[in-house]
């Protein structure tokens, strides 16, 4: 077999190229995104938990296979033990910037970092 | 070989029949040790699957991609015991943005674009739709976008790969005398 650039045309090159500079493009876009304010935890899409990102805190989520234990400090937020299979959640590290998600889809727990001023504004802190 | 009292148009009919089979057959095989192996993260795939939905749209037409794309994800969820997973909607609505892509590149840009080109495309619609599928399903939130263009960098990068392989694939297949015009191949009895 030939090397793949003995197939490529230059209508290949641009393919590539312009996909390579959209996806660098967005990585850069989601870095460079303010540091969050609050985060907000959902559960099978109900918010059950609200606190800023500034106060450190750990807290306990339960989800259907148990409980999802949640950080806070100065990286951000981040989970440190959960009862899934593959510790996907574990393994996406600490979330800051405004945006930013985490989530452990087996125990349905979804951990996300709200911008100044985001949608569900009333709560400071929620716990349910 | 004798088949002189065989119609030419039916015979080239049934090959095509076989050959889209067995490229069905490769593409659910090659699935299926892919998913099968350990990887450092579960959804991190090559997708060589896409190489049997490459070579049926190159050597014969859209019609052929689709029945490959399609056949595969449901076998090959049917034989991993995943049919109608959260997973297999997933890899259901990747196969069918990068299916309707590829097609659509393909016709759009003919002879400008090698299979390497049409498979980046494939591989970023694969993206597209498996996003699109979970934000609909599992996340339920817009945020899950963010991951996209990370998402994307990679996938590319799978797609030129496997765009590669198909390519020499397509290359070495076009020169046997069954992948060639009835009219040809019939004279080669």
């Amino acid at each position: 077999m030939k090397a793949p650039w003995h197939y490529m045309t230059s209508g290949d090159w641009l393919v590539v190229l312009l996909l390579l500079c959209a996806s660098m493009a967005g990585i850069a876009w989601v870095a460079t995104a303010p540091r969050g304010t609050r985060v907000i935890v959902t559960r099978s899409g109900q918010t059950c938990f609200i606190a800023p990102l500034d106060q450190p805190r750990s807290v306990d989520l339960d989800g259907p296979l148990g409980q999802t234990h949640l950080v806070i400090d100065d990286q951000g937020a981040r989970i440190t033990a959960s009862p899934c299979p593959h510790k996907l959640c574990i393994a996406m590290g600490p979330a800051r910037h405004s945006g930013d998600l985490l989530a452990c889809i087996p125990n349905r727990i979804l951990v996300r970092i709200d911008k100044p001023g985001g949608e569900e504004a009333p709560y400071d802190l929620l716990s349910r | 070989m004798t088949c002189s009292a065989v119609d030419p148009v039916q015979l080239a009919g049934a090959r095509r029949q076989v050959f889209v089979a067995l490229f069905v057959a490769v593409a659910v095989t090659v699935h299926a040790l892919e998913t099968l192996l350990p990887m450092p993260v579960p959804w991190l795939r090559l997708g060589l699957a896409n190489v049997m939905t490459l070579t049926a749209l190159y050597l014969y037409d859209g019609r052929a991609a689709w029945t490959v794309s399609l056949a595969r994800v449901g076998i090959g969820a049917l034989l991993l015991g995943r049919l109608f997973s959260p997973g297999f909607w997933l890899a259901l609505a990747g196969a069918i943005v990068a299916t309707s892509a590829m097609i659509i590149m393909y016709r759009i840009a003919g002879r400008r674009l090698s299979p390497i080109g049409v498979s980046a495309i494939g591989a970023a619609g694969h993206a597209f739709g498996q996003i699109l599928a979970a934000r609909m399903l599992v996340i339920q939130h817009a945020a899950i976008w963010q991951i996209f263009p990370l998402f994307l960098f990679f996938t590319v990068f799978a797609g030129i790969l496997t765009g590669w392989f198909a390519a020499g694939l397509i290359e070495k297949l076009r020169q046997h005398p069954a992948f060639q015009a009835p009219a040809e191949a019939d004279t080669n009895h």
